[in-house]
């Protein structure tokens, strides 16, 4: 038997391409996720700058989910100074977060994933069937973008959440207009996510192991401890007995197992959901019965309508949020603390899954280590576990698409950077 | 539409990628906008690969070789060349590896000692978008600018004068080292607007006083950052 080579190019990240392979040799699949990564370099560039500097650098490893790096970074270094913030201000950092992340999804679903499985090359030629749905969901993410702003300054880049709270609070007029918006955007959620929530996806179960935060409260974001689906559950400052960096020679990232048993995980939504989906708001709970969709669910595709399923529930979040803020606003924008030194942790859900920051400050409050554990870097080994059952599964079904059901399937992970949503039209060789 | 519509390629190179989320993000107006050109270039959009256009929008610092043969393939293939954002314009922050990478203990193979470097240093860029990220009122003049035929300008004031109009008390008085004196307009002072001193991610405005700006700093006791420093030894 000869030996097939299936590679998918191009998987763009932060500041390098991912590239996938597949080989087959004698009925035996293995896959790779070989990357480039550039966030080690950027750790490097933390080190010997001064603690206010990083969460503005921070932000700039990606322009999808900035909201959050820039978040995790804050709090990092808040937990290395031992600060406590008031609920109030806890709780309008979170909407900028909420507004990153449903930004992010929005961006997944609609100009990513729906194009796949609509049988079209873009949003574009969706917009040209289909104009009033495309417009729904561009509105959707306008809001989801201007309530980030509201509060964070920015949509892109927030600039508000510093170490100790925020450098500017929104006034009661905003918080008033941020709330007709966060209303607008849940009577439009449902009826445009119904296209997502109704996708027929591939039949594919693997039972991996599942990361996200869990704090039993509320559905998690910015708090809580880490737990594996059916197991234990960590603090995030014990992350580095649980979670163990691997080095492949293939791959200038570094992958991420499970440090007890050497196993992939995932983190993600579909992680998130798995761990949490008790905690759901109603709206959301509605959804998934109307739908018929079943939790845990061990399929990777599931990933995409989880995200929907949090659109729901975060729109809902969002509402809640605003009315209880515009009750009891916040009465200081920053509390007073010390620099000194220290070591903090901070593990945050970003749109694609966990998301850890871990800082070691020097009493003059100069950053002497740094190290940074993205989402889709965990999710690497998960991938390809997953790439090497789906592909022998649809050998033994005679499919003669692989390439394309495999470009779903990493697809449905999101891997971060907007870019890699096209990363395989011109630059795979045709196979088969 | 008799007419042909104007071919534009939009490319990424190193950067986060969050100057092309800020043309996304014009989601009011970003069908129209994508209907009235003709996208022979973006990733976004499904089309790869550097194409004939009338405009190439680049986003992104050059930050390794491959980078640099394909910005100069982008520049013969393209009649007018953006640089969009301030990684295209500056090298953006991820200039700031130029520090301590020689005994940087990783591999890094794709970036390895090269550092980054803004499109000018290798090609003639045409127009500058500044910012980090741009701003979204900007991208839409620059195509608005792009399907009219127009030229696009950067503003001819600094950041002050934006700050001013949105009423922003200035944070220098409260001994926060804003550099917006010194710092191109543009953005609508939307650092100040939100309590963050301004950090010249535009770049320095026509008509920079740096040693002016120092001395105030200095009367009114704000440590002087380190890159104000370096840049009135440089300029």
């Amino acid at each position: 038997m000869s030996m097939e080579i299936l590679s998918l190019e191009h998987i763009t990240r932060i500041e390098g391409h991912l590239n996938f392979t597949v080989t087959i040799e004698n009925g035996i699949v293995r896959a790779r996720a070989e990357a480039l990564e550039g966030t080690r370099l950027l750790e490097r560039v933390f080190i010997g700058r001064e603690y206010w500097e990083i969460p503005d650098i921070a932000s700039r490893m990606c322009g999808v989910c900035q909201a959050i790096h820039r978040l995790t970074a804050v709090q990092a270094i808040e937990n290395a100074f031992d600060i406590l913030l008031p609920e109030e201000l806890e709780r309008l950092r979170r909407l900028v977060a909420v507004g990153g992340h449903l930004q992010s999804h929005i961006v997944h679903l609609f100009i990513f994933v729906l194009p796949d499985y609509m049988e079209s090359n873009s949003i574009l030629e969706i917009a040209s069937r289909n104009r009033r749905l495309i417009r729904n969901a561009l509105r959707m993410k306008k809001i989801a973008n201007s309530i980030t702003e509201m509060i964070g300054g920015r949509a892109v880049h927030p600039l508000t959440p510093v170490v100790g709270g925020l450098s500017k609070l929104p006034t009661r007029r905003v918080l008033e207009l941020a709330l007709d918006l966060a209303k607008e955007f849940m009577r439009l959620a449902k009826e445009t996510l119904r296209p997502i929530l109704s996708l027929e996806l591939p039949e594919f179960e693997r039972k991996t192991n599942y990361l996200s935060l869990y704090n039993g409260k509320e559905y998690p974001l910015l708090r809580g401890s880490i737990r594996i689906f059916g197991k234990e559950e960590f603090k995030p400052e014990d992350y580095e007995k649980y979670i163990e960096p691997i080095t492949e020679d293939y791959s200038t990232a570094r992958h991420y197992v499970l440090r007890s048993s050497g196993k992939d995980y995932a983190v993600g939504a579909l992680s998130r959901v798995n761990i949490n989906h008790s905690l759901l708001s109603d709206s959301a709970m509605e959804v998934i019965k109307e739908f018929s969709l079943k939790y845990p669910s061990y399929s990777p595709f599931e990933n995409n309508k989880a995200q929907a399923v949090e659109i729901i529930h975060f729109a809902e979040d969002m509402v809640n949020t605003l009315e209880d803020l515009i009750h009891r606003p916040p009465r200081f924008e920053k509390i007073d603390f010390k620099v000194k030194e220290g070591e903090g942790v901070a593990a945050t859900e970003a749109p694609r899954g966990l998301l850890i920051h871990h800082y070691k400050i020097n009493k003059e409050g100069i950053i002497e280590r740094a190290n940074i554990i993205t989402p889709t870097a965990q999710n690497y080994k998960s991938m390809e576990a997953d790439a090497v059952a789906y592909t022998t599964k649809l050998l033994s079904e005679g499919t003669d698409n692989i390439k394309r059901e495999l470009e779903r399937l990493i697809r449905a992970y999101d891997p971060c950077v907007s870019c890699s949503a096209r990363f395989l039209r011109e630059h795979a060789p045709i196979l088969r | 539409m008799g007419e042909e519509k104007v071919r534009v390629g939009i490319y990424s190179l190193s950067s986060c990628e969050g100057c092309l989320v800020q043309l996304l993000n014009l989601e009011d107006i970003i069908l129209e906008i994508f209907e009235n050109i003709n996208v022979v270039s973006c990733r976004l959009l499904g089309v790869e690969g550097v194409k004939k256009a009338d405009v190439a929008i680049i986003e992104g610092a050059v930050m390794s070789k491959e980078e640099e043969e394909r910005l100069k393939e982008i520049r013969v293939n393209s009649e007018i060349l953006v640089a969009f954002g301030d990684c295209a314009c500056h090298g953006g922050r991820f200039i700031v590896k130029d520090f301590g990478l020689e005994e940087a203990d990783v591999k890094v193979p794709r970036i390895g000692k090269y550092i980054a470097y803004p499109l000018d240093k290798f090609v003639k860029v045409d127009y500058y978008v500044y910012g980090c990220p741009v701003d979204k009122e900007e991208v839409l003049s620059l195509f608005k600018d792009i399907i009219l035929g127009k030229e696009h300008r950067p503003k001819p004031y600094n950041v002050c004068a934006e700050c001013i109009l949105r009423e922003n008390l200035c944070l220098l008085d409260f001994g926060i080292p804003c550099v917006g004196p010194i710092t191109r307009g543009g953005c609508g002072a939307v650092c100040p607007s939100s309590g963050r001193e301004c950090i010249g991610c535009r770049g320095l405005a026509e008509d920079a006083n740096i040693s002016s700006l120092i001395r105030t700093m200095k009367e009114r006791g704000i440590k002087i950052p380190e890159y104000l420093q370096i840049l009135q030894e440089r300029v």
